[in-house]
């Protein structure tokens, strides 16, 4: 490919690479926020929110530009379909973070709060999904396959701790009937947190496409989300 | 002040009315594509600019091309001197049978430059220009018909390149070459639209897509759609352009 | 459905396309075999009688003895001498026409009146030149007038060639060139000019060829009947060799003695013709090359 067609890539490249790490951010402002029940933090990831989402329509925009003028084929049309999905599902991941936050102010969240959490292992659960975010994005720089199929791996944790959590849950609201609308809040975050790392997988999977045009969408035994999850969760939202 | 307007021109061969009052304005240093289907009028209209069609019998021309401000088709203005700021390129590579040095030193040559060190000197940096110069330093003596279509094409655009047009126009300037040569070209094209308009004619929408700034769509000699290339090619405002370039055309 | 091969029309109709081909063919060859008759002919009779004292000594004894070395330098001259007229009149003729004149019915008269030129029996050129150049202009017989007039000959090949190697150079050189601020001129002199040249010299020397075989235009203009001395300016007359061949084959004093004086001077005719024909190929092959090496 010639310089400049290059040279556009490399532009759509370095944007991704930002959204990456703006999303990164959300997400790890959202955890602390709840973590940590500070406010403040949580306008910020409120106010931030509204970027994620320009940059999304321009990275957008860009690739469709991209594509229309530059008829890419083989490797570059793959990076471009990688990043067009890469970045839709970026901007999801903003959304929950956006949507994480926000429960620090919805639910009035107390400070003995933070009991459940640790019980939960709510700090654990954020960890897992933001090394998930880190190492797909590594593996993305480095074009680096073992890295982003490792991915996989720690969305199972994440599963785990998700369902392990709901049941903590269920026993917890038993126990204190008055606290049931946080404890409705607190399940929710888990599975958008669940949600969350599905979306992550998916970066995974369209880096390996694009690194190696390997077509790992819906194939059973590495993949766990299951379309009806998927349907929930957008009604959410 | 943009680089060449184009007022209402009207263009015939004999009977045949081939542009129909077409106005477009063309900013300096940005590659302008004409695009449409044979005989749609933009390779017509790309030789106004240098004044080409002047050697065609029975044409006729109404309406006014300035550049730079100034009326080419003044009665005042050298059409020699016109030609010298406007460079053009060709379909074919037409390299003189002269050699490699020789062709290039042509314009200036014949524009009247003596001074020896400065056609070498321009010669070399023309040939830089043109990406060309590595692969024809040891060998400037030899004829140009010893270099590749590819290369012969580059050879017209260091050719043109030397007498520093500031505009260069292009017609088809790769249709006859093969994919690499062809995308030599096309990064030459960018290149020089750091110091040159560049307006070329191309049947291949793709490459109008890959190198233009602005496109203009050319349909039975009226320019149907002119704008942005982004534009044009997500989204086209007329249907026409749409169905010529998503190939729906008839 | 698939077609039904008619075996007995296959064959007769590859019979009939052996048959034609093979008559095509025969007559080819007996194109070729005409030719190689008439030199062998030649050759064969005047092969003998060529040698160096024959190259190089006059006639004598009434022109039953000696060479024709005074005819073969008054061939030369006579060439040299239509070559001088005809080429630059010829090239700049021709230039005009394709280049400059605007294309219309001037020029197609022109070219049309051009070509009648080339129709015009080479007697009738002789004619001319004896009133024009010999008598009105006052050359005398001479090697001027006789250039002249055969120049005059030449000059329809010469005027065509020229606008065809022209009419050949696509016009994207002519644009490349204008394209540049090039003048017209500058684009004639210093790119179409080369291009067409060697098209143009072939084109010469075969006119040359032509010319230099000529008998009836120099037979009132200048060639002599007898002149054992060489030409010593170009109001001088000259012997010529085809007129030569004219006079010992029919004339003189001594017809048995003079033939074969007669076929070699046809040999070394012939020969000189063959020659400029090669010269020409060559020439041509040496700028086609030079131009298009690749």
């Amino acid at each position: 490919m010639v310089k400049f067609v290059e040279n556009e890539l490399q532009a759509i490249k370095d944007e991704v690479n930002e959204m990456w790490k703006l999303v990164y951010q959300q997400l790890a402002d959202a955890c602390k926020a709840v973590l940590e029940i500070d406010i403040d933090l949580v306008d910020k990831v409120v106010a931030r929110e509204k970027r994620v989402n320009a940059f999304e329509l321009k990275i957008d925009s860009d690739i469709e530009d991209f594509i229309a003028l530059y008829n890419p084929v083989a490797v570059d049309l793959r990076f471009a379909l990688a990043m067009l999905k890469i970045n839709n599902n970026l901007e999801r991941i903003g959304d929950y973070a956006d949507s994480i936050a926000r429960l620090v102010i919805r639910t009035n969240l107390k400070p003995e709060s933070k009991e459940l959490f640790k019980k939960l292992k709510l700090q654990e659960m954020f960890d897992s999904v933001l090394k998930m975010l880190r190492n797909t994005y590594d593996a993305l720089q480095k074009q680096d396959i073992s890295l982003a199929k490792a991915v996989f791996e720690d969305d199972e944790v994440l599963d785990i701790i998700n369902r392990e959590a709901l049941d903590t849950i269920a026993d917890y609201a038993r126990e204190h009937t008055d606290e049931i609308k946080l404890c409705l809040d607190v399940a929710a975050m888990f599975r958008k947190l669940e949600r969350a790392g599905d979306h992550i997988n998916n970066l995974s999977e369209e880096t390996i496409f694009y690194i190696d045009a390997e077509v790992l969408k819906h194939c059973k035994t590495i993949l766990h989300s299951d379309e009806e999850n998927n349907n929930s969760t957008e009604a959410n939202n | 002040m943009d680089k060449i307007e184009a007022k209402n021109v009207n263009f015939y061969y004999g009977d045949f009315h081939a542009l129909k009052g077409i106005s477009i304005n063309i900013p300096n240093n940005q590659v302008v594509a004409f695009i449409g289907p044979s005989g749609c009028g933009k390779s017509t209209f790309l030789r106004l600019f240098n004044r080409m069609n002047d050697l065609i019998p029975g044409s006729r021309l109404t309406g006014e091309i300035l550049i730079d401000g100034q009326n080419i088709y003044d009665k005042s203005v050298d059409v020699d001197k016109l030609r010298k700021n406007v460079g053009m390129v060709f379909q074919r590579p037409n390299p003189f049978p002269k050699s490699i040095f020789e062709n290039v030193a042509y314009g200036l040559r014949v524009n009247g430059i003596k001074d020896k060190a400065f056609i070498e000197e321009r010669v070399e940096t023309a040939l830089k220009g043109a990406a060309l110069w590595v692969e024809v330093k040891d060998k400037l003596k030899e004829s140009a018909y010893a270099l590749s279509g590819g290369q012969q094409q580059r050879l017209c655009i260091a050719r043109a390149m030397a007498v520093e047009p500031s505009v260069l126009l292009m017609d088809e300037p790769a249709s006859a070459l093969d994919p690499i040569s062809t995308a030599k070209i096309e990064e030459l094209i960018c290149e020089l639209s750091s110091q040159t308009t560049i307006i070329i004619v191309t049947h291949s929408m793709q490459q109008a897509a890959r190198v233009s700034n602005k496109t203009a769509f050319f349909y039975l000699g009226e320019m149907v759609e002119y704008d942005d290339t982004k534009k044009i090619f997500t989204n086209p405002s007329k249907e026409t352009t749409q169905n010529y370039i998503t190939g729906r055309f008839g | 459905m698939a077609i039904e091969i008619n075996q007995s029309y296959a064959r007769r109709k590859h019979g009939i396309q052996r048959l034609a081909f093979g008559v095509f063919r025969a007559l080819s060859y007996c194109v070729v075999l005409i030719l190689f008759v008439i030199l062998g002919f030649i050759i064969i009779k005047g092969i003998g009688v060529v040698n160096w004292d024959f190259l190089t000594q006059p006639p004598t004894d009434g022109m039953t003895k000696g060479g024709i070395m005074p005819a073969i330098v008054g061939t030369f001259w006579l060439m040299v001498g239509s070559a001088i007229f005809a080429f630059p009149v010829g090239v700049m003729s021709g230039i005009y026409m394709n280049e400059y004149a605007p294309q219309g019915k001037l020029v197609n008269f022109i070219r049309t009146m051009t070509n009648n030129l080339a129709g015009i029996p080479s007697i009738v050129f002789g004619l001319f030149g004896m009133a024009c150049f010999v008598n009105y202009l006052d050359f005398g017989d001479s090697i001027l007038a006789g250039s002249l007039t055969l120049g005059l000959l030449a000059l329809p090949i010469v005027i065509r060639t020229t606008e065809e190697a022209f009419k050949d150079i696509p016009n994207s050189y002519r644009e490349g060139s204008l394209a540049l601020g090039a003048t017209k001129a500058q684009t004639i002199w210093k790119v179409l000019l080369p291009m067409a040249m060697p098209r143009v010299i072939t084109g010469l020397i075969l006119s040359l060829g032509r010319v230099s075989g000529e008998t009836a235009p120099i037979l009132f203009t200048c060639a002599a009947y007898f002149l054992p001395r060489l030409p010593e300016s170009i109001f001088d007359q000259c012997m010529a060799l085809p007129y030569h061949l004219y006079v010992v084959a029919t004339s003189g004093t001594d017809i048995e003695a003079q033939m074969p004086i007669a076929y070699g001077t046809a040999f070394v005719l012939i020969v000189i013709v063959l020659i400029m024909n090669l010269l020409a190929n060559g020439v041509r092959k040496y700028f086609e090359n030079k131009l298009k090496s690749k």
